[in-house]
């Protein structure tokens, strides 16, 4: 019995641990947002973007902080949290889903992420074009996306709908790390 | 034998670990990665005053505000016509904000001829997340000179300066993303009064909300009380409820008062009208605030 004991905690250590291995994780994403409107042109950027490239499963996780995205114009950020995205109930957008046709042994390849898209509470199944580029054993994901702003139950007032695009443009870019604890 | 025992207990446990991993899910994994950082509550007001005296709201640094601040009242028993109001009175207002936490701001009142400035710092900021701090709290400071002249006997003119120093503090509480209060207290300091029964130091409590109706609008209230009122004329707490209004850099106010006067001591202290729908009791309030960032973020 004594001998059996620690082979079996090793054990499920291990097992533990074998799902991590094929884990990366991008502390530092990119994610940015255009809105192009005949008033003016709104452009957010938000450099604190977390996600994890499970490669085993071939699945991929996002989440942001609504309040992390900054703007050039201060009251663009304060109306962006306030009026449009409610960061103070909703305050994350997250995304998550699987790599589809993922092949391990290309350097660069450009395949469809199918998942689901969640802004401001309401979720959205959502195909992304994605490049995903092998560099030195870490992983570089990039591509670029647009959103309608009526699918996530943002509302424009009327008089504002000329500030404001109703198709907004989403670009991001995760520079992948192998995960530790 | 106690072996047998422990087999199917290690399977368990074997398999429990191996579960618990695939049921945290990635989402999960991410919630945990997130780096503690201070939360700062954002728009308690969304705008520097709920409207009639300021917020604890100020303009990130380079924000150059312009407003016009009027207000309308009728006369009564009025024999002409005018159009829309009887009397209006406006204040040219200039506001800077050379830092994130700091503002200064000047204006001109065209009907009780008051010039006021004003300096306001934004001491404490309302946290939310693993540090936490309850409340918001601004210092103002403003000064306001009345520049009264007389003709005398003999046709000369004289002209006094009386100059007048209110300090508040302004605490406010966002409770929920509806729902701010703010309680102010105010120490008027006034160099020259009407008689000598009327005192040069007063004070004051405000009291001040918002309510959010919608994205864009919320409904704003508030109420001065004074605690030694002057004795020489009879004068009424200001009360004034309200809508604000944004449109992206158009910061629109609406409200009914029994205020006429913009600088923070006469408002508080002079207002010689008791809050009624009866003329010329009721003032109607409508402020405009355009906002100019002057400074704009480089984005990387």
């Amino acid at each position: 019995m004594n001998k059996i004991l620690p082979f079996f905690l090793l054990l499920i250590l291990l097992t533990g641990f074998s799902s991590e291995e094929n884990q990366f994780i991008a502390r530092q994403g990119h994610v940015s947002f255009f809105s192009y409107a005949s008033m003016e042109n709104i452009e957010a950027q938000n450099n604190q973007v977390l996600s994890i490239l499970d490669l085993r499963n071939k699945k991929i996780a996002v989440s942001m902080l609504m309040r992390a995205f900054v703007f050039k114009k201060d009251l663009m950020y304060e109306h962006f949290n306030e009026s449009y995205i409610e960061s103070d109930i909703y305050p994350k957008a997250t995304f998550e889903g699987n790599i589809l046709d993922f092949e391990s042994s290309l350097e660069k390849q450009t395949k469809i992420v199918r998942g689901n898209l969640t802004i401001h509470g309401n979720t959205k199944e959502i195909d992304i074009k994605t490049t995903i580029e092998k560099i030195n054993g870490t992983y570089l994901l990039s591509g670029e996306y647009n959103v309608f702003v009526k699918d996530f139950d943002i509302k424009i007032p009327p008089i504002l709908s000329s500030n404001i695009a109703k198709m907004i443009t989403i670009k991001f870019r995760f520079q992948y790390q192998s995960y530790e604890e | 034998m106690k072996n047998k025992k422990i087999y199917p207990l290690f399977v368990v446990l074997f398999f429990l670990t191996n579960s618990s991993l695939i049921a945290q899910s990635l989402l999960d994994k991410l919630d945990s990665e997130f780096p503690d950082k201070p939360v700062y509550e954002i728009a308690t007001f969304k705008m520097t005053r709920i409207g009639l005296g300021h917020s604890i709201e100020t303009r990130k640094k380079g924000a150059l505000e312009i407003s016009l601040y009027n207000r309308y009242w009728n006369i009564p028993n009025f024999g002409g016509e005018r159009f829309l109001a009887d009397k209006v009175s406006t204040r040219y207002g200039l506001e800077y904000a050379f830092l994130d936490n700091f503002t200064v701001g000047f204006g001109y009142t065209n009907f009780d001829k008051i010039s006021d400035g004003y300096l306001k710092y934004r001491l404490l900021k309302q946290q939310k997340g693993s540090k936490k701090t309850p409340i918001s709290i601004t210092l103002l400071q403003t000064i306001s000179n009345r520049k009264t002249t007389n003709t005398g006997l003999y046709g000369k003119e004289t002209s006094t300066n009386n100059n007048a120093f209110t300090s508040q503090v302004l605490i406010a509480r966002k409770f929920n993303p509806d729902l701010s209060i703010q309680i102010t207290p105010t120490f008027i300091y006034n160099t020259a009064t009407a008689t000598n029964d009327d005192p040069n130091t007063q004070f004051a409590i405000g009291f001040g909300g918002r309510h959010k109706i919608g994205g864009h609008a919320s409904v704003v209230s508030e109420y001065y009380y004074v605690a030694n009122p002057l004795k020489s004329i009879d004068t009424y707490n200001a009360f004034m409820v309200g809508v604000n209004w944004e449109l992206s850099h158009l910061l629109l106010q609406f409200h009914i008062t029994n205020a006429r006067n913009y600088a923070e001591d006469t408002f508080i202290t002079k207002t010689t009208h008791n809050f009624n729908f009866k003329d010329p009791n009721l003032h109607f309030g409508f402020n405009a605030t355009f906002v100019l960032h002057t400074k704009k973020k480089k984005l990387k």
